[in-house]
């Protein structure tokens, strides 16, 4: 589809945070009627490289050519709308409250003599730019009252009345059904056709299949080459995104078969009614863990992996679905009954959903156990005193243990989340994402941890993006999409090649 | 945002430090800062006003007046250290009143009948109030600012502009006095008391404090937030109850709007006293100090003949510049 034109060509970009380099040298060219995708893991650059073109961040160095002209200075978001640049956001950044209209044309309604908006003017002009992008809503409607896939082509229509020539796609279909997606990319085609650049980012490479012209791949900040989609390959692809030195983090599972008891055991889950039409929805997911294993459920976000401990917590209700702790049925609607059962959960967000973050280490380690410390006159030493011994265990960096937990760095509120769970000692522990945002060191310490405890006879069960986590913790590795389990590997058989190709293509 | 890892060497001396003398709690607190404020007040107005201010009686009479709103505040304490609040505590504390006084005059119910048909409709409205702040999910400034209408408007239908001439075999608690205090003055520190007792030491009341910090947090830690949130809305209704059957046993009237304006009095004395609108930080003590400092100023502003347009106007000043200065150290400290 693309016309030979060059309408993007970014070239040697650098960028520089403090304590990371964020881009090496990155060359992107996109041509106008083309759909070019970008691809790598969490972390290889993406987001930095598209903010750079949206106007957020300036490159440390390189050099932007746009629709001919060389050397063009994108100082903040509304020259790169002037230029002809949108993104179209993984969180949408809609008015929802107000109607379509309002938002397609925010800031810029056509008003009269009187500085009065021009209602009329203002619905006509709307009309003309939802045609363009195939969506048959009024534009009246509050834009909250429509689907995530109509919002998205808001923000389309919204991008294409400024004049955009170059559209963004961050993650388009993270949130959308089979159909949506389709439909989406019937849109994208006609942009295609009049002659608008797409740079399509995606974690799902079939799409980039069905959809893209070229691709070029990022890997921890450095461009990894462009290829032609229709001469490559899935398998290419993931090598080219994953193809690093494993030395740093050594691989635990010695294949050895597990014989205890198992101790969880999940047949037949499905996620309640109310969730059928979202993404993820959870669907006949059946599995089992043994004491003393580490599981480590891995998949794209959005895959369903969160909401899967979410449900067996009792927090996302369920339709179905039988949940056994030691071979005894339990019912859980609640995480107090989840943890009554044996089970414990330290969630993804630690800030937002695991810490009480103004109240004092000690105060957060036993928050979980508060039945232990007496009822009528709560016994804060003896809490003193129990987490006195886990902040010697795990070495957590403080001054004492009644300091508050928001002092602490990133690492040892992980520790402090992780300490709450052992003195529950539950006959399952599900952590989800434990080493997001913190160094490899505290990392090392953290799976160290999942293992010790693994070795009393505890069923872990992790939940990974980090590829590199995912082979060293697990001794068995399931994959999900799209709210299934796709996929099953055992430890010393996975590898990152593996695990991808499960999560992306098995749809 | 987070502090740096401090080296090995470094963490490994401090904590052997620590581990030999733990500091407790910081010494520094709101809480403090306005017992000493208070306290320099009641110094610097005893050297000026020796006679009209440093006397049994005034202090007796800023004792009897801070009562009502003192027992509010007691209730108000506990749900904001849990992340919400109550604004028909002052309606609710009318209604109790006037469907006590309704009770004994019109319906000539026995008067130990009447006081407790009286708390049971406000702790019956606080369970309202909570029940749909928990369980249908209104949030707690609109639940509580509709409720505190209806309360209103249920009080002057049952009582009018009050019920007046109740009897002495009422009136007699809330009059008598030991050792120059008056009853309801007693009453407010019996459960000021054993609010503090609660909140400070037990495991039920403890729970608030981990609600208020993060109520995802507990409930993950399973904490039954819905049903204890429930708990203490009861519970402010039955304390709010509590406060507008004494009132109106002192005065001898159950008046439909003793409770005006009184929820606001309470939760500016509780903010003062170190609660935070987002809840998780508070004590008993420092809710007794925040109402006993706004009673004292008031005082001071009368006995100093300032106007009562200033009075407003310092009063609101304070308020904000407590909270202010409170908001820009902790800024400084994160």
């Amino acid at each position: 589809m693309r016309n030979g034109t060059s309408l993007l060509a970014m070239r040697g970009i650098h960028k520089r945070f403090p304590g990371v380099h964020a881009l090496k040298g990155v060359d992107l060219e996109v041509q106008a009627g083309e759909v070019h995708a970008v691809v790598g893991e969490n972390g290889a650059g993406k987001s930095t490289l598209m903010h750079i073109l949206a106007g957020v961040y300036r490159p440390d160095e390189g050099t932007i050519a746009f629709r001919g002209r060389s050397n063009v200075v994108i100082a903040d978001e509304h020259s790169a709308q002037q230029l002809g640049i949108a993104i179209v956001f993984q969180e949408r950044s809609l008015f929802g409250p107000l109607s379509v209209a309002e938002n397609v044309f925010a800031g810029r309604q056509p008003v009269n003599r009187w500085g009065k908006i021009d209602r009329r003017a203002l619905y006509d002009r709307t009309r003309v730019c939802l045609r363009r992008v195939a969506l048959a809503v009024e534009p009246e409607v509050s834009v909250e009252h429509l689907s995530p896939a109509q919002q998205q082509l808001v923000e389309v229509a919204k991008a294409l009345s400024v004049g955009a020539r170059l559209i963004i796609f961050d993650e388009p279909t993270a949130a959308l059904t089979e159909t949506e997606t389709s439909a989406l990319f019937r849109v994208i085609a006609q942009l295609q056709s009049q002659g608008v650049g797409i740079i399509y980012i995606s974690h799902r490479l079939e799409e980039i299949f069905q959809i893209a012209d070229r691709v070029t791949v990022l890997k921890d900040g450095a461009g990894q080459g462009t290829r032609i989609v229709r001469e490559t390959h899935p398998g290419e692809l993931i090598c080219r995104m994953v193809g690093r030195d494993l030395a740093l983090l050594q691989r635990q599972s010695r294949g050895e078969p597990n014989t205890n008891p198992v101790r969880l055991e999940v047949a037949g889950l499905n996620d309640a009614e109310e969730f059928r039409g979202s993404r993820p929805y959870l669907q006949e997911i059946s599995f089992q863990i043994r004491g003393g294993e580490i599981l480590v459920l891995a998949g794209l976000a959005g895959a369903g992996r969160t909401e899967l401990a979410l449900s067996l917590f009792g927090v996302r209700p369920r339709a179905s679905g039988e949940i056994r702790v030691d071979g005894r049925r339990v019912n859980i609607h609640s995480p107090a009954e989840a943890i009554e059962a044996g089970l414990g959960y330290a969630p993804e967000d630690r800030k937002d959903s695991g810490l009480f973050l103004d109240r004092s280490i000690a105060q957060n380690v036993v928050a979980a156990r508060l039945n232990d410390f007496g009822a009528w006159w709560f016994k804060d030493r003896q809490g003193e005193t129990v987490t006195e011994e886990f902040r010697r265990k795990l070495r957590v960096a403080c001054t004492n243990v009644n300091q508050p937990v928001q002092e602490l760095s990133g690492g040892n509120q992980q520790k402090i989340v992780l300490a709450r769970w052992l003195l529950v000692d539950p006959k399952v522990l599900i952590v989800d994402e434990p080493t997001r945002g913190i160094d490899v060191g505290a990392k090392a310490e953290v799976h160290s941890v999942l293992r010790e405890l693994a070795s009393r006879g505890t069923a872990v069960i992790v939940i990974s993006s980090d590829l590199p986590e995912v082979l060293a913790v697990a001794d068995r590795v399931l994959v999900l999409c799209d709210g299934r389990i796709v996929g099953e590997l055992k430890g010393d058989e996975a590898s990152e090649e593996k695990v991808m190709r499960c999560a992306t293509i098995s749809r | 945002m987070t502090e740096p890892r401090p080296s090995p060497v470094t963490a490994g001396t401090i904590q052997t430090a620590a581990a030999s003398r733990p500091s407790r709690r910081r010494v520094w607190s709101r809480e403090l800062a306005l017992a000493l404020l208070t306290l320099s007040i009641i110094l610097v107005f005893s050297i000026l006003f020796p006679v009209s201010f440093r006397s049994t009686a005034n202090f007796s009479a800023i004792l009897r007046n801070l009562a009502f709103e003192g027992i509010l505040a007691i209730g108000m304490m506990i749900m904001m250290v849990g992340g919400v609040f109550d604004l028909s505590v002052g309606a609710m504390a009318s209604l109790a009143g006037v469907i006590t006084g309704w009770l004994m005059k019109v319906a000539g119910v026995p008067v130990p009948l009447a006081v407790i048909g009286g708390l049971a409709a406000a702790a019956f409205g606080g369970f309202l109030n909570g029940f749909i702040v928990a369980k249908v999910r209104v949030n707690a400034l609109i639940t509580t600012l509709g409720t505190m209408g209806v309360f209103q408007g249920l009080a002057l239908l049952i009582g009018g502009p009050g019920i007046t001439f109740l009897p002495d075999s009422f009136t007699r608690f809330g009059q008598a006095e030991h050792l120059g205090l008056q009853a309801p003055v007693w009453f407010m520190i019996g459960l000021a008391l054993a609010a503090h007792y609660a909140l400070a030491h037990t495991r039920f009341f403890r729970q608030y404090y981990y609600i208020g910090s993060n109520a995802k947090a507990a409930h993950l830690s399973g904490l039954h937030v819905e049903r204890l949130q429930i708990i203490s809305f009861t519970l402010m209704g039955l304390i709010a109850g509590l406060a507008g059957i004494i009132y109106s046993s002192r005065i001898a009237t159950a008046s439909s709007t003793v409770g005006v304006g009184a929820e606001l009095q309470a939760i500016t004395a509780v903010i003062l006293g170190g609660a935070s609108l987002t809840g998780g930080k508070g004590t008993i003590w420092g809710a007794m100090i925040g109402v006993f400092f706004m009673a004292l100023m008031k005082n001071v502003l009368i006995i100093s003949r300032v106007s009562s347009e200033w009075q407003g106007i310092i009063l609101g000043a304070v308020l904000v510049l407590a909270v202010a200065l409170d908001s820009v150290m902790n800024r400084k400290k994160l």
